[in-house]
Formats: C-alpha cells, sequence, structure tokens
C-alpha cells in the first residue's frame, strides 16, 4: 500500500471534474462524487491525493446524453468518462488514477469531440469547467476583470457604445438590441432605477438559462453589474423560477461570495459605485417570463401582463425605469467588455452579434446544450453537432422558439439562424429550444402538444389568448381523434391570425404559431387527418390500427402475453391476430416483439 | 387649465383634455367604442380586445381603452378591421357564456348581450363549453355566478382600490375565474358587501342577491336620491317598481365606478316595510299604545305643547332634510315658542367647526390629512369617505393620519402621526412656518415651545409640495386644524350624520337647553324627532316620538308620530364636503305616514299659526355663510367624543334589525366570536 501511495504522490497532479449540473445530478453526479471520495479513501492514497489533486463539482457541459461525464486530467491530460455510474468507479479510480492507465472503454468516442469542436462557446465557456460554487475557480478563468475595467475605466456611455456595437441582441426571444435598451436606460432620469435578469425560462424542453445559472452563475452577476454601472442603477432583482432549486442556490451562494469579496455592495471595488442584488423566485407560471407579467409578479401582485404603454426602461418595476435581461444575455457582457464589440459582433451575422445557446432535443443523435454563432445553418446544426437523426431515420422538420415557435421543414435547412431568417420563415429564434422531428413525429400532434402548453399557461387576461388557445385545442383534438370536420383547417388558420392580431402579449400573440407553421408547411397531414381518418406518422392513437404482419410472427407469444387487453389470440409456433374490437391501442405487442411482425398503420 | 387637444376621430374634430383615453373621447362626440373591460373611474387594462381602433399611421390597432389622445391623431373606430377583431371577441366569449338572456336578470342591461346584437350573433360559431362553476349564494346581498364571468375583472381593480381586495384572479388559462383568497365565501373573506362589485359588472356574474323577477331593469321608474344613513350622505339612483324599491345603486350614472356607497345605503332599503314600520299614529291608552287618527294625535299634541311653552323641548337627529330642520325650528322658535332644540350634532360637534368648513372635492387633491378621524369602510363609519381616500391613494395621492389611536386606514398612509393630534399639529404649523410659510403672527408666537420630530418634518414637506392638500377632522379638532388651513389647504370638518353641514346651517342649535339637558331636566314635554340613540325614556313628563319605526323609546313615549323615510318625499341636505345635495320622491310613503316638515305644519296650524313649507330657496339662503377661518387656539373641544360606531348603529337600529342587514351583523358577529 505505501509503495503505491508514494508512487502516486510523486508523479501526478490530477484534477477530477464531476458534472454536477440538473443532468449530472440526475445521473448520479452525486453518488459518483462520494464513491470517488470512498474508492481513494480505501485506496490508502487519501493523504497524499488531496495535496496536489481535487475534486470538483463543475455545471453542465451541454451533452447531456452522456451523462453522467466526468473528467480525469492527469499532468495536463485530460480523458473524459461517459455514462459514469457508482459502481465503475472503483476501477477508474485504480486503474486511471493510480495506475495511469485510463479506461479507454469508459471514456468518450469521436462524436464527443465532434459535438464540441463545432461549437464556439462565449457563455458556455466555464460551464462544465469552473467549480460553480467557488468565486475563486470563476476569477482564475478571468472573472471580474471585466466589472473592474467597466467601473474603473469605463464611463457609462463608453460602456453602451461597445455593448451597441457588439451587435448583442436580447437573447430572451424578442432579440431587441441590448445597447440600445441601455441607452434608454440611462437616458431616463430616476432617483431609482433597477436591473432585472429574467430567469424564469419555462419552455418545455429548454433548459438554456438554468445551465448557465447553474454552472457559471457569476458570469450572470457579472453581466448585471456592467449593466448596473452603465444605466446608472443601484438595485438588481434576479428572477429565477422556484423550480430551479439549483439554479437559485447557486445564484445565492455567488452573490454572498459578492458580497464577500466586495463586488456587489456599496463602494464597490473602491470606484464608490453601488449595487445591490436579489433573487426573487418566482411561483412558476410561463407567463412570468413576459417582462411586465414579471414586474407584476416581484411587486407581489398576480403575474399578468400589462399594456405597455411604456418600455419597461421608461415606466417598470414599481414604475421605475428598468432595464430587463435574460440570463445569457448577461452571461455575454464581460467577455464583451474584455475581449471588444468587434471580437463579438464578428463572431455572428451582419445584424445580429455572437452566438446563441440553444437546446437540441428531439430525435437527434447527440442531444444538449449547444452554443453556436449566430448564422450558422440549421443542418450544421442538426447533421454536424447533432450527428444526424437518431436511430438513421428521416428529417421532418425542426421546432424552434418553443411553444411560440415554428416549424420549419427540410427545405429551409440551410437558412442561417438568427432573427430574421427564423421569422421569415414562420417560425422565431425564441429562446433557443429546438426540438428535431423525424417522420415519427405527427405534425397535428406536435402542435397540439405546444398548444396544450400555451393555453394552459396562458394567465387568463385577455379574451383571445384565454378562451381562443382553448377552442383551437379543441379543434386539434377533434383531428387528432379522427373526428375532425371539412373546414376545421380553415378555422383553425382564422382562428389562429385572429389570436395572433388581438393578443395583449407576447404570449398570445405567439401561441397559433406551431399550429399555423404546421398547416403551411404540412397541411397534407391535416387533411389526412380529417379526410382519410389517418395519421401518417402513426402517432394518433386513435387514427391507427394495430395488426400482426404473418410472415413475419413466429407464434413466439411475446406480444400475446405482453397484451394488458388480452386482444391477441393464437396458437403457439402459428401466427397470431390481433382482435381490433378489444385492442387498447397501448403499443405495448409493438415494443414487446423482437421480429417486427406488429405493424402500426 | 388642462390642456385641450385637438383629434379627428371617424372624421369628426374632437377636442379632448389632454390625458383623456380615446373610449372618453370618443364619447364626446358621441361615438360609441365598444368595451367589457373598461369602466369609466377605473384604469383601463385592455384585456377584453374589444376596444381595438386604427390609428393613422401606426402599423396595428391599438386599445382605445389605454391610449391617450395625442394632439392631430387620426383614428378609425369602425373599419372593416376593427369589426371583423371585435364580432370575434364576442363569438368567443358567447362560446363560454351562458345564452339565457330570455331568463338573465341582467337582460337589456348587459353588455355582452348587447354587443353580440349588434354584431349579430345569434350563437357562438365555436364550440361552446360550460365550466359548471358552482354558484354563491351563501349570503343575501351578492350573488356569485362564475359561469356568467366574462374575466373583464371590472370588480377585481374595484374592489382593489377601494381597498378592500375581496375579489382577485385564480387559476389559468380557461380555468381562470375571478374568486376570493382560497375560494372562501364572501363573509369568511372580509367583504364588507359594499355591492360596488354589482354595479362594475357588465354581465349576470354579479348580481344583487334577490334580484331574481323583482322586474326588468326597463320596468323600473328610476329616482336620482341621497342615502341618509351616515355622515357621508352619498348619492343613490333608487329603483322601483308597483311603488316598492327594488334595488338601489349608486347616484352615477351606469357604466362608471366613480362613486361608492356601503352595504347599509344599498341593501338596508327593506327597512320600509318591516315589522316595527309605523303606518299610523299611536297614542298611550290605559298605559298601552293604541292606534288613533292623526286628527287625533295631531289635536292632543299641539295642546301639549301650547300648555308646555318654554317648558317644551325637541330633540332631533341629524339626518332629516333641511326643509324639515328649517320648518322644525319655525314651530318650535315662533309657534310653541320655546329655546330648547337641539340635535344629535352636539354629542360629536359644535355648529361653528360645521359652519366654518371649507368645500371641496376629494378628487383632485393630492395629499389628504386625517386628523382624529376613523372612516373604516368595515365598522361602516363613513365609509365612503374611506373609499375614496383609499382610491385617491391609488391614484398617486398621498395621505397623512394624525390620530393617536391606531386605524386600519393607516394602512395605506405615508405617514402615521401618532400620539397627541394637537402636539403634532402644533409641529406641523411651526414647521410649515420654519420652513417659509406665512401665517398669522399670533398664531406663530404660539408655537415658540413646540418640538418637530422628523416625520413632522416630512409632513411638511408634503404639505408644502401639494397643489391641493385637504384637510378631514374630527369636530372636536377642527380649530387646531384650521390653524394649519390657514397657512395652506382646506379644511372640513366631518359630522357622522348625513345633514349634520346642513343641520347646523339651518340653524337648529339650541338657544336653551342642550339635547343633554334637555334629556334629564324633567321637560313638560319632550319631542323627538327621528331615530334618537336613546332606549331609556328621558326624564319628561309627556314624549312624543316622531319616527318612522316603532323603536324601544317610541314604546316609552306618550304620542307616537309615524314620519316618512326619506325615500318617501323630496328635500336636500348639505353633506360634509358642503354640497347641496336633492333627495327626491321615490316612493309613496308607507301608511298614513309623512314627511317631518308636513308634521310639523300640521301642529302649527292647529295651534293657530301659519307654517309656510320651507322651500329650497330658504335653504340656500341659509346655506350662505362665509365661511371665515381664523387662527384659534389649539385645544381639542371637550365633551364631543361619542363613539361614532355606537352613534351610527343606535340612529340606524331600524334599519339594520329591519333589513337583510341583520344577518351581516349577526354573521360578523358571529365570526368574531
Amino acid at each position: 500500500m505505501t509503495t503505491i501511495a508514494t508512487e502516486f504522490a510523486m508523479n501526478k497532479d490530477i484534477l477530477i471534474k464531476v458534472c454536477t449540473g440538473t443532468g449530472g445530478i440526475a445521473s448520479g453526479g452525486e453518488a459518483v462524487l462520494s464513491s470517488l471520495k470512498n474508492a481513494i479513501s480505501s485506496a490508502g492514497i487519501e493523504s497524499t491525493f488531496y495535496e496536489r489533486c481535487s475534486i470538483h463539482k463543475v455545471g453542465c457541459r451541454g451533452f447531456c446524453s452522456r451523462d453522467l461525464l466526468v473528467d480525469i486530467i492527469i499532468n495536463g491530460e485530460k480523458t473524459t468518462y461517459k455514462n459514469v455510474k457508482p459502481e465503475m468507479v472503483p476501477r477508474i479510480v485504480d486503474e486511471h488514477i493510480i495506475k495511469g492507465i485510463p479506461v479507454k472503454e469508459w471514456a468518450v468516442g469521436e462524436e464527443y469531440y465532434t459535438f464540441h469542436n463545432k461549437q464556439t462557446k462565449v457563455v458556455l465557456a466555464h460551464c462544465g469547467e469552473i467549480d460553480p460554487e467557488d468565486i475563486h475557480a470563476y476569477r482564475a478563468v478571468g472573472g471580474y476583470e471585466a466589472v473592474g475595467k467597466a467601473l474603473t475605466s469605463m464611463s457609462p456611455e463608453e460602456i453602451i457604445d461597445v455593448v451597441k456595437k457588439s451587435q448583442l441582441r436580447g437573447r430572451g426571444g424578442a432579440g431587441f438590441p441590448t445597447g440600445f435598451k441601455w441607452e434608454l436606460g440611462l437616458r431616463i432620469k430616476s432617483d431609482i432605477k433597477y436591473v432585472i435578469c429574467n430567469g424564469d425560462e419555462g419552455d418545455p424542453g429548454a433548459f438554456m438559462d438554468r445551465s448557465v445559472m447553474e454552472g457559471d452563475p457569476h458570469s450572470v452577476i457579472e453581466g448585471m453589474i456592467i449593466c448596473a454601472k452603465a444605466t446608472d442603477s443601484h438595485q438588481g432583482y434576479v428572477y429565477v423560477r422556484a423550480e430551479y432549486p439549483l439554479a437559485v442556490k447557486r445564484l445565492q451562494i455567488a452573490i454572498e461570495q459578492c458580497y464577500k469579496e466586495g463586488y456587489l455592495g456599496k463602494n464597490i471595488l473602491g470606484t464608490g459605485f453601488d449595487f445591490d442584488l436579489k433573487i426573487f423566485q418566482g411561483a412558476g407560471a410561463f407567463v412570468c417570463g413576459e417582462a411586465t407579467a414579471l414586474m407584476r409578479s416581484i411587486e407581489g401582485k398576480r403575474g399578468m401582463p400589462t399594456p405597455k404603454l411604456w418600455r419597461s426602461a421608461e415606466k417598470g418595476l414599481w414604475d421605475r425605469p428598468t432595464v430587463l435581461n435574460n440570463v445569457e444575455t448577461f452571461a455575454n457582457i464581460s467577455r464583451i467588455i474584455l475581449n471588444g464589440a468587434d471580437w463579438y459582433s464578428n463572431l455572428g451575422t451582419e445584424r445580429s452579434g455572437g452566438t446563441k445557446v440553444f437546446s437540441l432535443t428531439g430525435k437527434v443523435k447527440n442531444t444538449g446544450l449547444i452554443e453556436v454563432p449566430l448564422g450558422i445553418s440549421l443542418r450544421e446544426i442538426i447533421y454536424g453537432i447533432g450527428g444526424g437523426i437518431e436511430g438513421g431515420g428521416t428529417f421532418k422538420a425542426v421546432q424552434t422558439g418553443g411553444p411560440s415557435g415554428g416549424c420549419i421543414p427540410s427545405e429551409f435547412l440551410d437558412i442561417g439562424v438568427d432573427y430574421e431568417s427564423l421569422a421569415q420563415v414562420g417560425s422565431i429564434m425564441g429562446s433557443g429550444g429546438m426540438v428535431v422531428l423525424d417522420e415519427t413525429s405527427c405534425m397535428v400532434n406536435t402542435a397540439k402538444f405546444f398548444l396544450e402548453f400555451t393555453q394552459a399557461e396562458s394567465c387568463g387576461k385577455c379574451t383571445p389568448c384565454r378562451i381562443g388557445t382553448k377552442r383551437m385545442l379543441e379543434i386539434l383534438e377533434r383531428i387528432t381523434a379522427g373526428k375532425g370536420e371539412e373546414g376545421d383547417i380553415e378555422l383553425l388558420e382564422d382562428l389562429g391570425q385572429y389570436i395572433k392580431a388581438t393578443s395583449l402579449c407576447g404570449l398570445g400573440m405567439t401561441a397559433p404559431n406551431p399550429v399555423l407553421s404546421t398547416i403551411k408547411y404540412f397541411r397534407n397531414e391535416y387533411e389526412a387527418h380529417i379526410n382519410e381518418k389517418k395519421c401518417p406518422a402513426a402517432v394518433c392513437r386513435d387514427l391507427i390500427t394495430y395488426s400482426i404482419l404473418e410472415e413475419n410472427c413466429n407464434g413466439c407469444g411475446a406480444c400475446k402475453r405482453a397484451c394488458p387487453a388480452d386482444a391477441i389470440r393464437g396458437v403457439r409456433k402459428t401466427p397470431h391476430r390481433i382482435d381490433p374490437d378489444v385492442c387498447v391501442k397501448c403499443g405495448t405487442c409493438f415494443d414487446a416483439c423482437k421480429f417486427h411482425a406488429i405493424m402500426k398503420i | 387649465m388642462e390642456k385641450v387637444v385637438k383629434l379627428q376621430i371617424d372624421g369628426k374634430e374632437v377636442k379632448a383634455p389632454a390625458g383623456m383615453n380615446l373610449i372618453d373621447a370618443a364619447e364626446l362626440v358621441g361615438i360609441h367604442i365598444p368595451h367589457l373591460c373598461y369602466h369609466k373611474g377605473l384604469k383601463g387594462v385592455g384585456a377584453c380586445r374589444l376596444c381595438l381602433v386604427e390609428i393613422e399611421g401606426m402599423k396595428s390597432p391599438v386599445i382605445g381603452c389605454n391610449t391617450k389622445v395625442r394632439e392631430g391623431m387620426v383614428v378609425h373606430t369602425k373599419t372593416d378591421k376593427v369589426q371583423e377583431i371585435r364580432k370575434f371577441v364576442i363569438d368567443l366569449i358567447l362560446s363560454i357564456h351562458p345564452l339565457d338572456c330570455m331568463t338573465c336578470t341582467k337582460a337589456g342591461m348587459c353588455n355582452l348581450q348587447q354587443y353580440a346584437y349588434e354584431f349579430e350573433l345569434k350563437e357562438t360559431s365555436f364550440t361552446r363549453k360550460k365550466m359548471g362553476y358552482p354558484v354563491d349564494e351563501t349570503n343575501p346581498f351578492i350573488r356569485r355566478e362564475p359561469e356568467y364571468c366574462i374575466l373583464c375583472g371590472r370588480c377585481v381593480r374595484l374592489c382593489e382600490e377601494q381597498g378592500t381586495k375581496v375579489l382577485e384572479f385564480m387559476g389559468r388559462g380557461i380555468e381562470s375565474m375571478v374568486g376570493t383568497a382560497y375560494n372562501k365565501p364572501l363573509l369568511e373573506s372580509g367583504c364588507t358587501f359594499c355591492g360596488s362589485c354589482i354595479d362594475a359588472c357588465p354581465v349576470n356574474a354579479l348580481p344583487e342577491a334577490d334580484r331574481w323577477r323583482k322586474g326588468r331593469e326597463w320596468e323600473y321608474e328610476k329616482v336620482k336620491s341621497v342615502c341618509l344613513l351616515c355622515g357621508n350622505g352619498c348619492g343613490i339612483i333608487v329603483s322601483s317598481k308597483d311603488g316598492r324599491i327594488q334595488k338601489i345603486n349608486t347616484g352615477e350614472e351606469i357604466g362608471s365606478a366613480k362613486k361608492y356607497i356601503c352595504a347599509y345605503g344599498r341593501f338596508g332599503y327593506d327597512y320600509i316595510e318591516s315589522e316595527t314600520r309605523l303606518k299610523t299614529p299611536l297614542k298611550r291608552t290605559d298605559g298601552e299604545l293604541k292606534e288613533t287618527t292623526w286628527k287625533d294625535a295631531l289635536s292632543i299634541v299641539a295642546d301639549k305643547l301650547k300648555k308646555a311653552g318654554r317648558g317644551a323641548g325637541f330633540i332631533s337627529v341629524a339626518g332629516i332634510m333641511n326643509e324639515d330642520a328649517l320648518t322644525l325650528k319655525k314651530l318650535a322658535k315662533n309657534v310653541v315658542k320655546t329655546k330648547n332644540f337641539d340635535t344629535t350634532i352636539s354629542l360629536y360637534a359644535d355648529g361653528d367647526s360645521l359652519k366654518n368648513s371649507q368645500t371641496a372635492i376629494i378628487s383632485t387633491s393630492d395629499l389628504i390629512v386625517l386628523v382624529g378621524l376613523n372612516p373604516s369602510q368595515w365598522e361602516r363609519i363613513l365609509p365612503a369617505l374611506d373609499a375614496s381616500i383609499r382610491k385617491r391613494v391609488n391614484r398617486g395621492a398621498k395621505l397623512i393620519v394624525i390620530n393617536s389611536s391606531d386605524i386600519k386606514i393607516e394602512e395605506v398612509a405615508i405617514i402615521n402621526l401618532k400620539g397627541n393630534e394637537i402636539s403634532n399639529l402644533k409641529g406641523i404649523a411651526k414647521a410649515l412656518i420654519g420652513k417659509g410659510l406665512k401665517a398669522d403672527r399670533k398664531l406663530e408666537s404660539s408655537l415658540k415651545d413646540v418640538a418637530i420630530t422628523e416625520e413632522i418634518e416630512k409632513a411638511a414637506k408634503l404639505i408644502i409640495e401639494a397643489s391641493e392638500p385637504l384637510i378631514f377632522s374630527s369636530p372636536s379638532l377642527f380649530e387646531a386644524s384650521a390653524n394649519i388651513a390657514l397657512i395652506k389647504g382646506k379644511v372640513i370638518a366631518v359630522g357622522f350624520e348625513s345633514n349634520a353641514r346642513g343641520i347646523a346651517l339651518m340653524g337648529l342649535t339650541t338657544d336653551g337647553k342642550t339635547y343633554k339637558e334637555m334629556l334629564n331636566d324633567g321637560l313638560k314635554v319632550l319631542y323627538a324627532v327621528g331615530e334618537v340613540p336613546l332606549n331609556k325614556r328621558p326624564n319628561t313628563d309627556f314624549l312624543i316620538v316622531q319616527n318612522s319605526h316603532l323603536t324601544e323609546l317610541a314604546q316609552q313615549a306618550d304620542i307616537v308620530l309615524p314620519s316618512a323615510t326619506f325615500f318617501e318625499y323630496a328635500g336636500t341636505i348639505v353633506d360634509y364636503l358642503g354640497r347641496l345635495k336633492h333627495l327626491h320622491r321615490a316612493i309613496e310613503p308607507v301608511g298614513e305616514s309623512k314627511s317631518h316638515g308636513d308634521i310639523f305644519i300640521a301642529i302649527s296650524k292647529i295651534m293657530g299659526a301659519t307654517i309656510k313649507k320651507s322651500t329650497e330657496e330658504e335653504v340656500k339662503k341659509a346655506s350662505q355663510v362665509k365661511t371665515k377661518l381664523a387662527s384659534k387656539p389649539f385645544v381639542r373641544k371637550e365633551g364631543l367624543d361619542i363613539s361614532p360606531n355606537e352613534l351610527i348603529e343606535s340612529i340606524n337600529r331600524s334599519v339594520i334589525h329591519g333589513s337583510r342587514l341583520l344577518w351581516l351583523k349577526e354573521a360578523v358577529g358571529a365570526t368574531a366570536a
């Protein structure tokens, strides 16, 4: 034992990073962390290990489909393990840490590097690399240098100028130029002004802001301090939904550290500038991501949007001038201040500078969080970074912008992703959701899914959104249940257009988008549902029938045993039959059959 | 001067005051922009989306309720595009609203019904859904029928603005509804049952609990009048049918939330027909009160008064009308020739404080100072004053409370000055002078040793910054408060009875014995007018009680004269703000009851004197008192400390006990216990 330990201590600087983002924790991050510690202690190297080596919690690095990811860096040589489980830990410790030979079969493959190498990381640069609960780790990678620069050597006008030139636009979805918003914020005079960070990310399947708040909270705070300086504001709020407990916790730790280190509070860095920052936890309403509803929520009122008579920069929270930006927007700021406006704007397109984080999900091989320069093509994202369609299927559409967005068909795969071009094809950038759909996805059903979400999350204030979205949903439900009528498509289009034109806030104005865009590009699927009572993708339960293909069935009985409705008949070793009158279309037999004998039509 | 903006609406030139919204501006030239959630007197919220209009130069339609007039604006309110949108919105609402207009209470008054008619929508073009919400019928005042609710939120905003905050939105999406906290019944939600929500609701979601089959809106005879049950004297509109009152609303035009009335004013009217209502005169025979004729009763009264002469005394409540007061004074002074005539005012005010009060408008005041008063909607002490102040505060006015006790309205005050009111008033006066405001030298010198706290300093600063400071004081603190008004602002002493100020102006204040003295001094004849706050027969040889109801006191009287209620004859009052208000007859007097004034005239006739019916001219002449404030010592008038709640409850005992208000009194008592 002693020899091993001595030998170990002699030649190694070891850094272990365990992903403890929400995905990481869900995949057993905490358990792996403790088994690592246990394995080290039972290997007898504990005393020497911690002299030179360390284990860190790090945030999400985006490649969630391979979680849990663990980096082991020995003398600068990095090996990343995927799908790590506690029982794998002793072998990794023994072979890799002690003996120095990586466990090759558990290490990530080529796709891990392609996934990362094709990205440009600005906002996510430190996510997954540094310990989000340690301000020193953040400082070690240049953290708070931008605050130092902005507070000591730049005037508010100079800061705004840099942000304007960087072409940074609001990453919350609407894409309002950040610099202009700040400029207005500075111009309006008031004894009290607020800076608010909108961390109320609520789109289904979106986790960009969450990962940044969990993985690199200091970058958000740093952006807010710089914004406060630029707009002459001294009070800020980070609005985070209570369903993001880890984000709340890590932001809280980060804020406390900032107060201790003098980045928040009175007389920041001795410059005489004051800025206080608080977390406000939202109760988890999608509509509270809308700026006016969010502000009403902080004021203690019900989160309902109010008509925008003024820009928030003039009259926002408690009727005071308020600059509100999204998490990702703020996280970009420090890099822009340090690296310059040109560096940032050159990353993107002519009208939209920089990069954008997307959560890439759906029927794509490499799901996860990605960051790409604006202007990159959808094809590059889906086939390059995403590795193409999972299971070798065919691409059908990509849904961008969350429930407010639309579905983009394959003919537009080569458009460059930016605010304008997405809008041109009937979708939006949104906060960055990207759901890839293949031929097994039913477009009517997809539209129904998103509308179910928005109509349930409507605050109920304005008539078109409250009642209109429900009526649209009812029509979709009818269509997917095989009860669609002629004229339903036109009715949906009418309703959609009216709701868009008359709703009070962005939620209602965009809620019909998934329906309208799928009608536009996949009208034939709607027609098949209505006229032929068929779901081409064989998704809508009421429109499909299960049957057994005789030539493939060898009568093993697996389907019969699995069927919960007792709908399958047949003698062993002879082809079976499904009784359509009894079948409940649950699909259990389809999954149970190993011989592709069950057909779904 | 208000700035005027010129714009064009549907081709018509409109001159509208700056800051006015497009719905109101269009109305100036007779153009109606459809709306459901907007309500005059409330802020526009843009929820219903009906009021969308097109403005030249703007890309898409904008809401009229929240868009302010601008110079040169060209507005189109009836383009095909916006009409289509409106039809769509109504269509959507109809898909979730009961279509039972033929039996609906609100029919004929329902805004939704009207718009459906205008947009030719017999049915919705969408699927119809019933939500299946239960009806809240747990109280006898307000029925809640969420199924009819169109979520316009008028009730929510109104309830919030006036400070009761009982109603709020709940739920999301199609399941959004207006409800109470934890969806408890109104009684358990702090509701005061003022019924403001009833007036605000454009549909049938919040009708009066008993409205069903009490007649359709167009069958009612509507009369403007004033509620005389407390010191606020609120304007009301009385709707009657077949000679009976069916409902009461605020005195404001329909479709506006500018005015407030409380549960007493809205629901107390049942008492008109209660069991204790007097229909004939009564006289005591063989120790028992028995019905008699007017002729008999009045001749007895005339005889007794004649014999008593200077030994007779009149006590009255201050809830009688000006004309009654003038006639009463003539009867006492000129016919009976006694100096003893006084009213309940003397229990809480001196005549001068009321007479010298200034006139003011709350709705333009930007700073309200409340001295020694506790207006409260919950205790029903000057509830309308409480509601008006809270509304003003919600609109940006500031409130300073000067009160030695803890009171509820403090919660909306920017400054609360505790401790002795007089010292605080002195402090403010001194601080104002210290900040350079001019004051009487005598006043200034009396403040030498006064201490100024930081809070007083702040209060003085607010008074200086305000453009229309308005001080409401309890009458006992009027003179001290007037010292502030002499430096800056206006001052009003607020009495607890509806016509306190009018009675003082009409001069119904004693030249002989005071109200209290008359109760104890063993007068030969004591004549009590109205529901005086007495349960026990005062020390007198002969007691005459003239009231609409058989009270405990009346049961001990020798003669009881049935008077008409304020719904049953016309007249005027002067309210606490100094406004002359008119009451009109809504229904005929019940039974043989007569107005107070008519009874006095009949008595004097029998006594051989002629008193003419008092006219409005006389009232106006009497009201024209030149108010001139003069600096007075900073003292609190003693002996005026009757408990307002007890007084108000006592003078309204027949109202409370003879109407559904009794349910409220008992229910609140039960919850409190």
